[in-house]
C-alpha cells in the first residue's frame, strides 16, 4: 500500500513538475497583451501602443512572424529606439519593395572575397586582421549582412531590404575561407555565399567536399563558379566556336549538377570567373535554371539590375576600413518626383 | 491528491489543445473577469492618440511629396473617425493625386524610351514606382526594357532550313547547332511557317567576322564625308551583319538613308525620299520633319490630281502615303472625296453596279460615302421606274418583246418592283395566247 501511495506521490509529482515547466515556457513566449491596445487600420497596417518590455525584435516576432524584422518597423516609424507608451505603426507587408525615396533609391553592396591569409596580405588575399575589422565595422554601423536568396528577393521586387544591407560571398573555395573567415563570421553571425569552382574542390588550398558540406549545413550558401574557372566570355586560342560552345555548356551545367548531388541543395547562382559574361553566356544560364549571376563591376546594385549582371566589389590585397566604406554604398542620390 | 493529479491532467490536455498562447489566453480571461486591474504586462497606456494627430501628420508626408506615407496616416485617422466625411473625402483625393502624379510620369518615361534616352526613362519609372509601387507596367520597363536583350526573334519564312536562317543570321551556316541548342530543336528539324525562333546575339569577340570592324567603321566614315552614301550604306550593313547592336554603324547606316532622302527630295522624288526616310531610325534628329515635308508635298500633289478628275492618280499617290503615314487623316479625307466624286460620274453614266463597286473600297463611316452610296440606290430606282413606264407605252402600242424587255431592265435594276414582276407574267402569258390563235 505504502509503496503504491509513494509511486502515486512521485508520478504525481513529475506530472505536476512537467506542467509546470511548460506553463513557465508559456509565459515566456506568449505574447497577448497588445491586444487590447492594438487597432487594425486594414489587413496592411496595425497601430499598437508600446510597452515597456518591447523591442523591435519582440514586435517583428509578434505582428510580422519573424523577429529579424524589427528594422521594418523602425524604418516605417522613422525611430531607432522604442518608448514605452508611444504609438507604433507597424507595417504588415514590404512597404518600399524597392528602397524608393524622394532623394533616390536604395543599392546593396555585394562583396566578394577570395582567400584570406593570416598576417600576409596578397594578390587575392586579405588578412585576417583585416577581415576581422571589417565584420566588426558592418556590425558597428548598423548594416544587415543578408543572404543570396534576400537579395534576389529584392531584385525580384519581392521583398524590402533593411537600408544598409550587404551581402558578402567568397570565390574559388579557398581552404583559408574555412579556417579563417568562417570562425569570424559565426562569432558576428553574418551569412555568406561561397561560390566554389568544382575542379577546385579538394586540392591542395581548397576545401574538400566535407569541409564545404559542414558549411552547407551550418547555413552557409554554397553556389557555383564553373567547373575549371575559365574565361567564360571569350575563346581560347585556336579553340573553334563549337569547341568553345561545348566547353560553355560543360562550365555551366556540371557543377550544378554536382553541386546539387553532393549538397542536396539547389543551385543557382553562378559568379562569372574573372567577372566576364556575354550574350551566350547569360542565355546559356537561362536555359539550365540559373536565376541570378555576378560579375565584378565594382558596383552596387539597384533592385532593378540585371539579375544577370549583378556587380560585385572585389576585396584583396591591403584592405584598411577607409577603402572598405567606399564599397559599401547603400544608396544612389536622385530626384524622384 | 487525486484531484490535484485530474486537474493537472486537464491542464495539460488544455494546453495540448490550444497551444501556449491559448493557456495563457485562457488565464488572462480568468484574470480579467476576476479583476479589472490590467496585468502588469499591459501596455502603460492604451489611450490612442486623437485622428487629428494623423491627419496633421498626413499633412507632413504630403506637402513632403510621400504620398504613400500620407496615405497611411490618413487611413488610420479614417479608422479612427469612421464617421468623418472629411477624411474619406481626403483619402478618396489623395488616391485620385497618387495616380495622376504616376500616370503621368509613366507616360513621360514611355516617351524618353521611345526616344531612347533611356537614362531619362529610367528616372521616370522610378519616380512611377515611388508614387505607386503596384504600376506594373512601370516595373515591366525597368526589369525588363531597359535591359539589353540577349536573344533576337525570328519568325521563320517559307522553306526556311536552320541552317539557312543560321546563315542569314550569323554568316555562318555551320551554327546550325546553336539555333537547334536554344530552340529545342534538331539541326535538321523542319521548320514551320511563321514559327518563332530565338537566335542568342553574339557579339564579334565570340563570333570573329571576316571583316575588320574599326577598319571597316573607319571606311564608312569617310565615304559619309565624301556624300558617299549608297557605299556607306554597304559597309555599315556588312559591319551589322556580323555586329548587330555596333551602335556606331547604326549612326552610319541612318545617316546616309537621311541624306539619300534628302537629295531625292530635293529632286522632288518623294515617294522615294519617303522610303528612305522610313529606313531612319524615328529618333534621327531630323528624319520626321524631313518625311513631313515629302509627305505634305506629296498630299498637294494628290489634291491637285482630285482637282483635275484625275482620280486613278491622286489615289496612287495618296495610297503611297498611307504606306508611310497611316493614321494621316487629310489623306484619308482625300481618298474618301476622290471615290465618291468618282462613284457620282459613274451614277450620271448609269453605271451603278461600277458605282457601288467603287464605293466599296471607301470607309462606309464617311459622310460623302454613305450619301453617295444612298444616291445610288435612289438612282437605280429611278430608272428603274422609267423603264417601267418605257414597259408600259410598248405594251399599249401592243409592242409585247419590247414591252418584257423594258420591264425585265426594271426588275435589273429594281428587284422588288412588283409591277414589273406582274406586267412580265401577264404579257408571256398573252404572246402564248396569241401564239395558240395563230
Amino acid at each position: 500500500m505504502q509503496r503504491s501511495a509513494n509511486t502515486r506521490k512521485t508520478i504525481s509529482g513529475i506530472v505536476f513538475l512537467l506542467f509546470l515547466l511548460l506553463f513557465a515556457a508559456c509565459i515566456t513566449s506568449a505574447r497577448s497583451y497588445h491586444k487590447i491596445s492594438e487597432i487594425r487600420v486594414n489587413d496592411d497596417f496595425i497601430i499598437v501602443t508600446v510597452t515597456t518590455k518591447d523591442t523591435f525584435s519582440s514586435l517583428a516576432a509578434e505582428y510580422l512572424n519573424d523577429p529579424s524584422k524589427g528594422w521594418l518597423i523602425a524604418e516605417f516609424n522613422h525611430i531607432k529606439t522604442l518608448t514605452a507608451g508611444q504609438e507604433l505603426i507597424i507595417p504588415l507587408f514590404s512597404f518600399n519593395k524597392g528602397g524608393l525615396k524622394i532623394g533616390g533609391y536604395q543599392t546593396v553592396p555585394v562583396l566578394s572575397y577570395y582567400r584570406l591569409s593570416i598576417n600576409k596580405p596578397s594578390k587575392i588575399a586579405i588578412t585576417q586582421d583585416d577581415f576581422k575589422a571589417q565584420m566588426k565595422y558592418l556590425k558597428d554601423n548598423g548594416y544587415h549582412v543578408i543572404t543570396l536568396d534576400q537579395l534576389l528577393g529584392f531584385l525580384d521586387y519581392q521583398e524590402q531590404l533593411p537600408e544598409k544591407s550587404v551581402v558578402i560571398t567568397f570565390d574559388d573555395g579557398w581552404i583559408s575561407v574555412y579556417d579563417i573567415a568562417l570562425p569570424i563570421l559565426k562569432e558576428y553571425g553574418f551569412p555568406a555565399t561561397i561560390f566554389i569552382y568544382t575542379d577546385f574542390v579538394g586540392g591542395g588550398k581548397a576545401m574538400s567536399w566535407n569541409h564545404i558540406k559542414e558549411l552547407s549545413q551550418a547555413g552557409f550558401d554554397i553556389q557555383c563558379q564553373t567547373k575549371t574557372h575559365r574565361n567564360l566570355a571569350v575563346l581560347k586560342n585556336k579553340e573553334s566556336f563549337r569547341e568553345y560552345f561545348d566547353s560553355l555548356e560543360m562550365e555551366i551545367s556540371y557543377p550544378k549538377k554536382l553541386i546539387e548531388t553532393k549538397l542536396n541543395k539547389e543551385c543557382n547562382c553562378l559568379a562569372y570567373p574573372y567577372g566576364k559574361t556575354n550574350n551566350l553566356v547569360i542565355a546559356m544560364l537561362k536555359k539550365h535554371g540559373y536565376r541570378a549571376a555576378f560579375t565584378v563591376d565594382n558596383k552596387s546594385n539597384p533592385f532593378f539590375i540585371d539579375k544577370y549582371k549583378i556587380s560585385r566589389s572585389p576585396i584583396y590585397g591591403k584592405y584598411d576600413i577607409e577603402k572598405f566604406k567606399n564599397k559599401l554604398s547603400v544608396f544612389q542620390d536622385m530626384e524622384l518626383k | 491528491m487525486k484531484r490535484l493529479f485530474t486537474i493537472c491532467f486537464v491542464l495539460l490536455v488544455l494546453f495540448f489543445f490550444t497551444g501556449c498562447a491559448g493557456v495563457w489566453e485562457f488565464f488572462g480571461d480568468i484574470a480579467d473577469k476576476l479583476s479589472e486591474k490590467k496585468s502588469e504586462k499591459a501596455p502603460e497606456s492604451t489611450k490612442v492618440l486623437p485622428a487629428s494627430y494623423y491627419l496633421e501628420k498626413a499633412g507632413q508626408y504630403e506637402e513632403n511629396e510621400e504620398l504613400q506615407t500620407a496615405l497611411v496616416y490618413l487611413q488610420i485617422a479614417g479608422r479612427l473617425d469612421p464617421d468623418s466625411t472629411k477624411i474619406h473625402e481626403k483619402i478618396a483625393s489623395l488616391k485620385s493625386a497618387i495616380d495622376q502624379k504616376a500616370g503621368q510620369h509613366f507616360t513621360t518615361g514611355v516617351t524618353f524610351y521611345k526616344t531612347r534616352k533611356f537614362e531619362d526613362a529610367r528616372k521616370q519609372f522610378l519616380t512611377t514606382l515611388r508614387y505607386a509601387p503596384g504600376h506594373k507596367e512601370a516595373l515591366d520597363y525597368l526589369k525588363n526594357a531597359l535591359h539589353p536583350k540577349e536573344y533576337r526573334t525570328y519568325k521563320v519564312e517559307d522553306k526556311d532550313t536552320i541552317k539557312d536562317i543560321s546563315e542569314k543570321f550569323y554568316k555562318d551556316p555551320s551554327k546550325e547547332f546553336l539555333i537547334a541548342y536554344f530552340n529545342n530543336l534538331k539541326t535538321d528539324s523542319k521548320l514551320a511557317s511563321d514559327t518563332m525562333l530565338k537566335l542568342p546575339i553574339l557579339e564579334p569577340e565570340i563570333n570573329r567576322p571576316s571583316i575588320h570592324i574599326s577598319a571597316e567603321l573607319a571606311k564608312a566614315e569617310t565615304l559619309l564625308k565624301e556624300k558617299r552614301y549608297p557605299e556607306v550604306l554597304g559597309v555599315s550593313e556588312k559591319i551589322l551583319e556580323y555586329d548587330p547592336l555596333n551602335q556606331k554603324a547604326s549612326d552610319l547606316k541612318n545617316a546616309a538613308y537621311y541624306q539619300i532622302g534628302l537629295e531625292l527630295s530635293g529632286q522632288k522624288n518623294y515617294p522615294e525620299a519617303m522610303k528612305m526616310f522610313k529606313k531612319v531610325t524615328p529618333v534621327y534628329q531630323g528624319v520626321n520633319e524631313a518625311m513631313q515635308e515629302a509627305i505634305n508635298k506629296e498630299l498637294l500633289k494628290a489634291e491637285s490630281l482630285l482637282k483635275q478628275k484625275q482620280y486613278e492618280q491622286a489615289l496612287a499617290v495618296a495610297g503611297k502615303i498611307l504606306d508611310y503615314d497611316k493614321s494621316n487623316t487629310a489623306v484619308q479625307n482625300l481618298i474618301n472625296t476622290a471615290f465618291c466624286q468618282q462613284a457620282r460620274n459613274l451614277i450620271i453614266r448609269k453605271n451603278y453596279t461600277e458605282a457601288l463597286h467603287v464605293l466599296s473600297k471607301a470607309d462606309p463611316e464617311y459622310d460623302c460615302v454613305k450619301k453617295t452610296t444612298s444616291d445610288v440606290y435612289t438612282a437605280k430606282k429611278k430608272q428603274a421606274e422609267v423603264h417601267y413606264l418605257n414597259g408600259v407605252k410598248h405594251f399599249l402600242n401592243e409592242e409585247l418583246q419590247s414591252a418584257i424587255k423594258e420591264w425585265e431592265k426594271a426588275l435589273v435594276l429594281n428587284p422588288e418592283h412588283q409591277k414589273a414582276k406582274k406586267n412580265i407574267s401577264n404579257a408571256r402569258s398573252l404572246l402564248e395566247k396569241l401564239k395558240k390563235v395563230k
